[in-house]
């Protein structure tokens, strides 16, 4: 197998967004008839991997070699001529258009100039027969439940017969019939000489299914090796397997016995019936794999989201806040992960933005005094170290500065709990260790921090105890003693039952 | 030290001349001088002070429209609101009202009511700005042609009959009107938590809202704002015209969103200023004068005046695209 020359392979790319660096030096190889797993954290760099090798983004180093041949300027429809086609985590389908129509999109048959539907209804029926679709053609992609439409997505890259198959978590929300139609299936495409690249969380498929690992963490490739002689806390711990070095502050035990808020059986956008203590002087941590209803937590809480409880009380106050003013007034203030979209107010000053809070509190008409706001600005912007001008757009910032200025403005008020949604996604590592001391020391000062995080070793080494969540639950609460890479990732996967996949 | 404050004194200098209310003005100074040479009269003292009293209509309702655009809305109700005013004022007038005051203020409240109408539909009912205030004109104007029918109803109100024709000092009171509005509405603008409220809440909607932003009240008191300054540009055009009738507000609709827009405030909200709206209301009726000026047929004028608003608009430059 080694002699035959790799249909699609990166030599030591490197990329990186806005001087962060997302991927150094990384290569990988996709060989003919072998399904490749590619494993690694939440931000470990696999999604810019695959953006790479299909071509949606240029590396800043390193080459794109196809069938050998290295390709100095990949671009999307370069890939589409190779074969490469990619099963997108997001799904790319067009919500109105009928399955034919997205299966086909932008491959339509032409005849005389027009789209041949006669034709591309042949071809989409054999695409979707592939992937077990037997919904009528003709219905609207908007109406399939989201297992279906990734079945779509899946039958269109099947459409266009590619020699190499990249997929970013197909699984993530097929139901187990589903599953076991594509893990069949990938077995016959494999055997038919295509190159599969499987991307996925669910650490039992891929001991199932594939044959050859890379394993990304940081950026780096920690591994690269035959799936041959490993097991699951084998993966596990190659994926996490890092010297945390000095990134975290000591931590030291925490003595308090207050309560911050307590919860029972809240339910919340996906969460259901959690019972939940938070309390004052410690950092609660948020784990789980992305999208299983951590956010709801956090937004329920804060009252952005409706929530309903058997019990609350929030600060001594029983109730839930049921709206942000109110949770502001209740000393709540929240973080959100999308500090770009949710976060700032891109187009407005650093100095407005971090004013923002403050101008949301105080009577609607009361006179603003410019020189106070100037100087609360200018202290915030000395304690969190954010340099330059705050007349400045906050889009001038790069992004680990947005994101202290999204904490700064919660600062002068003094919340009793900071809700965090991943605040340190996308953010360099001299400002990660800035935010960690940070948070540290808030919770010495007595009050709450919950952390929600998608980066386990923050998990571990920031925080008190850490609620792991799976499909809307808390699954474990894990205390400090009980706290490592490998029990998150263990509880967060479910890998503790051995749940079957097919 | 010295060069530091001279610096910054600089800074500040060339920020405002860079500004676009400033912009605008000088546009407005670049017209008025030119059509002084072209056309005999045009600059005399008395048709500029006259044409500043007409930009005092579409300054106030431009007031109310410029709070709305900053906060992410638009308000189409504004020309009827302005009707509204104007045709139920003389209709609410009571003998124990010897000055015409009392009837003023319920004029006023009625049409704040109908502008938090407005916001409740916007902010509570989630329909759409552009929908909600449309459906709204729609149903107002068809509520004043079964009051007012066709018939135009004279004022017999002598407080609005004074802010029409007096002119203490020589200023006629409709622009002292103006300007005392425009000094209440930039303060509240820039000078108060409110007025960071809005320009946050059309920035970013979801950011304010997660920042505490109380997004409802301010909805509600921003679509109450543009339904008070349209009922005072009625009561104002009604005391200028003598009388009111169906359609008396028609032509403020677009005069508004105008002026708003050439006063360098962005339609997709979150940036601008009244003290760009200001010019921005004069120039507008600068432009139609001077349409006037030309002699053509109401075709031709009307055409010219789109035209002329799309050149100024290329010319003060466009909407930079947003990240």
């Amino acid at each position: 197998m080694t002699t035959v020359a790799p249909l699609l392979a990166a030599r030591g790319v490197s990329k990186a967004f806005f001087g962060n660096p997302v991927l150094r030096g990384v290569s990988i190889a996709l060989q003919p008839g072998r399904v490749h797993a590619l494993l690694g954290e939440n931000g470990a760099g696999k999604s810019t991997l695959i953006n790479l090798l299909s071509g949606a983004l240029r590396p800043d180093g390193g080459e794109i070699e196809v069938d050998g041949r290295a390709v100095p300027r990949m671009t999307p429809a370069l890939a589409r001529q190779a074969g490469i086609a990619v099963v997108q985590q997001e799904l790319s389908l067009t919500a109105s258009l009928s399955i034919a129509e997205n299966v086909g999109l932008g491959a339509y048959p032409k005849r005389f100039g027009l789209i041949d539907y006669k034709e591309l209804a042949a071809r989409a029926k054999a695409a979707c027969a592939l992937v077990g679709l037997n919904e009528p053609l003709s219905t609207p992609v908007g109406h399939l439940a989201l297992g279906r439409r990734q079945m779509v997505e899946i039958a269109k890259a099947l459409y266009r017969k590619p020699r190499v198959l990249i997929l970013d978590e197909p699984t993530s929300s097929l139901s187990s019939t589903e599953t076991k139609i594509l893990t069949d299936l990938l077995e016959r495409l494999r055997g038919e000489g295509i190159a599969i690249l499987y991307i996925s969380h669910r650490l039992n498929e891929v001991m199932a299914l594939c044959q050859h690992v890379t394993v990304l963490k940081d950026g780096t490739c920690t591994a690269d090796r035959s799936l041959v002689g490993t097991d699951a806390t084998g993966l596990v711990r190659l994926m996490v397997g890092r010297d945390p070095g000095d990134l975290f502050p000591k931590w030291q035990p925490f003595v308090s016995t207050t309560t911050a808020i307590s919860v029972r059986k809240f339910s919340a956008g996906l969460m259901r019936d959690v019972d939940l203590d938070i309390r004052a002087g410690e950092v609660l941590g948020i784990g789980g794999l992305v999208g299983q209803g951590q956010e709801d937590l956090l937004l329920g809480l804060y009252g952005a989201i409706p929530g309903r409880t058997a019990s609350a009380v929030v600060n001594g106050i029983s109730g839930l806040p049921g709206g942000v003013p109110k949770a502001n007034a209740l000393g709540l203030a929240y973080v959100p992960a999308d500090r770009k979209r949710e976060g700032l107010h891109l187009i407005h000053p650093i100095l407005t933005n971090m004013m923002l809070p403050a101008f949301a509190r105080l009577p609607a008409l009361k006179l603003r005094s410019r020189k106070t706001e100037r100087e609360t600005g200018k202290s915030l912007a000395a304690q969190l170290a954010i340099k330059g001008d705050l007349q400045r757009p906050a889009q001038a910032l790069s992004g680990g500065n947005q994101q202290k200025v999204a904490l700064a403005k919660w600062m002068p008020h003094d919340p009793l709990v900071l809700l965090l949604n991943d605040p340190t996604r996308g953010v360099d590592v001299e400002t990660k260790r800035e935010i960690y001391l940070m948070l540290r020391t808030f919770a010495a000062a007595g009050k709450a921090v919950v952390l929600l995080s998608s980066d386990t070793s923050e998990l571990v080494h920031l925080c008190d105890r850490v609620a792991v969540v799976r499909e809307g639950r808390i699954t474990a609460t894990l205390e400090r003693a009980a706290l490592s890479e490998e029990a998150i990732v263990s509880a967060a996967m479910g890998a503790e039952k051995q749940k079957v996949a097919a | 030290m010295t060069a530091w404050n001279d610096s910054a004194g600089g800074k500040r200098a060339s920020a405002i001349l860079k500004s676009r209310p400033f912009l605008t003005l000088a546009i407005v100074a670049a017209v008025w001088i030119v059509a002084s040479f072209v056309s005999r009269g045009f600059g005399a003292y008395g048709h500029l002070r006259y044409l500043v009293e007409l930009g005092a209509v579409i300054g106030l309702v431009a007031a109310g429209q410029t709070f709305v655009v900053i906060a992410g809305g638009i308000d189409l109700s504004v020309a009827a609101i302005v009707t509204v005013s104007a045709i139920s004022l003389p209709l609410l007038s009571w003998q124990a009202d010897p000055t015409g005051l009392v009837s003023i203020l319920a004029v006023l409240v009625l049409t704040t009511i109908i502008g938090v109408i407005n916001g409740l539909g916007v902010a509570l009912l989630r329909v759409h700005p552009m929908i909600m205030t449309l459906a709204m004109a729609t149903f107002l104007q068809g509520l004043l042609i079964i009051i007012a029918g066709g018939s135009a109803v004279t004022a017999e109100n002598p407080l609005v009959h004074w802010l029409g024709n007096a002119r203490p000092a020589g200023i006629p009171a409709g622009i002292i009107l103006w300007i005392a509005t425009s000094a209440v509405v930039l303060t509240v603008m820039h000078a108060t938590p409110f007025g960071a409220r809005i320009f946050a809440m059309g920035a970013n909607p979801l950011a304010a809202s997660l920042s505490g932003v109380p997004m409802t009240s301010t909805t509600l008191a921003v679509y109450g704002i543009s339904g008070f300054t349209a009922g005072l540009a009625g009561v104002l055009v009604l005391g200028m015209n003598g009388q009111g009738y169906v359609g008396i507000g028609d032509p403020y609709l677009l005069a508004s969103i105008a002026a708003v827009v050439l006063g360098g405030t962005s339609i997709l909200g979150g940036l601008g200023t009244y003290a760009g709206t200001i010019p921005g209301a004069i120039l507008l009726v600068t432009i139609t004068a001077l349409i006037t000026v030309v002699n053509a047929s109401p075709g031709w004028r009307s055409i010219l005046f789109g035209s002329l608003i799309l050149g100024l608009l290329l010319l003060s430059g466009r909407e930079q695209a947003r990240r």
